[in-house]
């Protein structure tokens, strides 16, 4: 939560820093996102917000009539609130889940309820943030829910001129070697595996560090400016970009 | 006014209550006295029956002997001196409880006090118990004798017996000490009984009378408490050590919760005061947005703070010991290593590890590692650059350490207690950006698993996380 402080993206598609960030989304255009959230004026500010930036909402205020809606309408992706009228949403995913319907699902859990089964939720690729969050990060991660990474057989990862090998461990900007840490090895492959794409501290922490809690210090920015002084070399096209008051994201544009 | 009612009215029912518990407690240590009277009563018995059983034994084995050495004795003797030795033992008996009888081959008496020889006396077998016939006195009665008989070498048979009347008396004797020991014995019981019910009953209300003060809210109120060992005064002092703690904590929670509201009052006045200026100065959209920046920034500080309270609500209240594993320290501490060192090279931190071999715990490892991390975070955050930091894994003393020191200013001997205090801030550092919870959840953590923090006074920050060893959580 601290290094989302004062960070929060100002809603609306007008603004063009946000235009920018998530451009990457119009891959997703018109996909369908269900909403399941018993708090009106909630869910219609995240309604607003997805549909600002090009998602297709449904909105279900009760646990029984989101389940419906997730069985008829099919959608890309949920949001499920925790705590619900009728039947609570890990019910509903339960339920879901019974079906065999995979849809990716993201949980709004409330501060200081996030119990083993919430947490749990992360091994079926599921995802879960706690209330209050910042929009951009609720965007970022239903973003990363819908791109989940395939998982290819290839043991070389390409992002524009950047290549980095699984096996060797070795990573190549062109014909440069770049020679990084474990740990950088590991944040690069992330970002590589998921280029394009709006990586928030938060994710980056939970994914890459596997922090459980939020430093005080923010760690995730001293190692990312390290990372992007290796890779983006003087000359080079800056691959790796700060986006202001949301993440980093890798892309091959500039 | 109905409020007032109620709660008399409950005090009265609580009260009646308690009347009632107090009869019962009376009554069952009373019957308790009673039954261990009762009990106590037929142990006497029993063993008053016993006593007289076994002298009544030993008496009779006793006289048994004497006759059987007696008739030993006298037919040993030459036949003429026979009747003279039984004479003269007849003579010797002023109780009269011996008889004797020398018959001749016809059954005629030659010498003795006894008729003729008594029926059912076998001649010649151990002693036993028969009835016989008096010569002189006969309105005394045919008395129950021990005897034994003899057939002696020259044809005669000779007999002696003893009274062992004796019995009746000891048995009188033991029916007197019966009743002079037993029933004062048994009255000493109730008594007692009674007594002790009373003192109880006593002793409770008492209790009672505190603990209402107690419920009334006068938290400083003790149980009574005598300083002897009895069961009575080691609960009371058992329920006034809980009651101390539970005043230390809520106090504490008192403190703290007037810690919380300055701690989030600060940040909100700060939103709030941005935005109300904003709405009035704001003239173009980027200012407005400027000031909402500024708004959401305060608000997620304040959610920052909620964050870290249900967290170490959350440790602090969690028995998650379940969850514990083993956990490889040498790594751990390598690894926050490895996350801190660029942000302390960054700073010009000297960052050095030390690690004097595999260690391992048990414990919940996410948590430790959050807990060393904090401890590095902290040592960073409050080290000038140039410095040095330095997190060292150790054995001493048959305990794993988890050290970690830094050149900074320390914490003084005054405040090493005081850094615990949840939102404690040294003056010296209210500049330095924080929470100021960062000690409690590592304290929180460090208690979860049953380890030591101990915060040495500077100049210096020394803190460290001791796990002594047989420590299974």
């Amino acid at each position: 939560m601290a290094m989302l402080a004062g960070e929060r993206m100002v809603a609306g598609s007008k603004s063009a820093r946000a235009a920018g960030v998530f451009a990457a989304i119009e891959t997703n255009l018109m996909a369908k996102v269900l909403l399941i959230e018993d708090d009106s004026e909630t869910a219609e500010e995240i309604t607003a917000e997805l549909t600002d930036r090009g998602f297709e909402v449904e909105w279900s205020s009760n646990g029984i009539d989101g389940l419906d809606k997730a069985r008829s309408l099919r959608p890309d992706a949920m949001i499920v609130d925790r705590l619900l009228p009728g039947m609570d949403g890990l019910t509903v995913i339960e339920a879901l889940r019974k079906d065999q319907v995979r849809t990716p699902v993201l949980v709004l859990s409330a501060l200081g309820a996030v119990d083993d089964r919430v947490r749990g939720l992360r091994m079926g690729g599921d995802d879960y943030l706690t209330k209050p969050f910042a929009v951009v990060e609720l965007i970022a991660r239903i973003e990363a829910l819908l791109r989940r990474p395939v998982e290819t057989r290839e043991t070389t990862l390409r992002v524009g001129p950047l290549e980095l090998d699984l096996i060797e461990r070795t990573v190549k900007r062109g014909e440069r070697r770049i020679e990084l840490l474990p740990r950088e090895f590991r944040l690069l492959e992330y970002m590589m595996r998921r280029s394009d794409q709006l990586l928030t501290r938060a994710m980056l922490l939970e994914e890459v560090w596997n922090y459980k809690f939020v430093p005080a210090t923010n760690l995730v920015d001293v190692h990312m400016g390290r990372l992007r002084h290796k890779v983006d070399g003087p000359g080079d096209t800056p691959m790796i970009h700060n986006v202001r008051g949301a993440g980093f994201v890798l892309r091959t544009l500039p | 006014m109905a409020t007032s009612e109620s709660i008399a009215s409950r005090e009265e029912i609580g009260r009646q209550e308690l009347m009632l518990q107090v009869g019962f407690i009376r009554s069952n240590t009373f019957r308790w006295a009673s039954a261990v009277a009762g009990v106590l009563a037929v142990f006497v018995v029993v063993l008053f029956g016993f006593i007289y059983w076994k002298i009544d034994q030993y008496l009779i084995t006793r006289s048994d002997r004497m006759i059987a050495q007696q008739i030993r004795y006298i037919a040993e003797l030459p036949p003429e001196r026979r009747i003279n030795a039984i004479e003269d033992h007849l003579a010797q008996d002023s109780r009269s409880v011996q008889f004797a009888g020398l018959f001749d081959p016809k059954g005629n008496l030659l010498a003795g006090n006894i008729e003729q020889l008594p029926e059912g006396l076998e001649i010649g077998a151990p002693v036993r118990t028969v009835k016989v016939a008096r010569a002189e006195r006969k309105e005394l009665g045919d008395p129950l004798v021990r005897a034994i008989a003899q057939r002696l070498p020259n044809g005669d048979t000779f007999m002696i017996g003893r009274n062992v009347d004796e019995t009746g008396e000891i048995s009188h004797v033991v029916g007197e000490a019966l009743a002079l020991g037993l029933l004062p014995a048994f009255c000493l019981c109730l008594l007692a009984g009674a007594w002790l019910s009373l003192r109880a009953q006593k002793r409770v209300e008492e209790v009672n009378q505190r603990v209402q003060r107690i419920i009334a809210g006068n938290l400083r109120e003790r149980l009574p408490h005598r300083n002897v060992d009895e069961p009575f005064s080691r609960l009371a002092a058992i329920v006034n050590g809980m009651l101390d703690e539970m005043e230390t904590m809520i106090t504490a929670l008192s403190g703290v919760g007037n810690d919380i509201a300055h701690d989030l009052r600060t940040p909100l006045t700060r939103a709030r005061l941005t935005l109300e200026r904003g709405r009035t100065n704001a003239t173009t959209l980027e200012q407005l947005q400027e000031v909402a920046d500024k708004a959401i920034a305060g608000i997620d500080q304040s959610l920052t703070i909620i964050t870290a309270l249900l967290r170490l609500a959350e440790i602090e209240n969690s028995r998650r010991s379940a969850a514990f594993g083993s956990v490889a320290l040498h790594q751990m501490v390598r690894e926050v290593c490895d996350v801190y060192e660029p942000i302390a090279e960054d700073k010009g931190i000297n960052l050095g590890v030390r690690i004097a071999d595999d260690l391992e715990v048990r414990g919940d490892r996410d948590l430790l590692f959050e807990a060393v991390a904090n401890l590095v975070d902290n040592a960073i955050k409050f080290t000038s650059a140039g410095g040095r930091v330095d997190l060292e894994l150790a054995r001493e003393d048959r305990e794993t350490i988890v050290r970690v020191t830094d050149t900074g200013p320390g914490i003084n001997r005054q405040e090493t207690e005081a850094v615990l205090r949840r939102f404690y801030r040294s003056d010296k550092i209210r500049n330095t950006p924080g929470v100021g919870l960062g000690l409690n959840l590592v304290s929180a953590i460090v208690k979860l698993h049953g380890f030591r923090l101990v915060i040495h006074p500077g100049p210096g920050g020394r803190v460290e996380i001791i796990s002594p060893d047989g420590k299974l959580n």
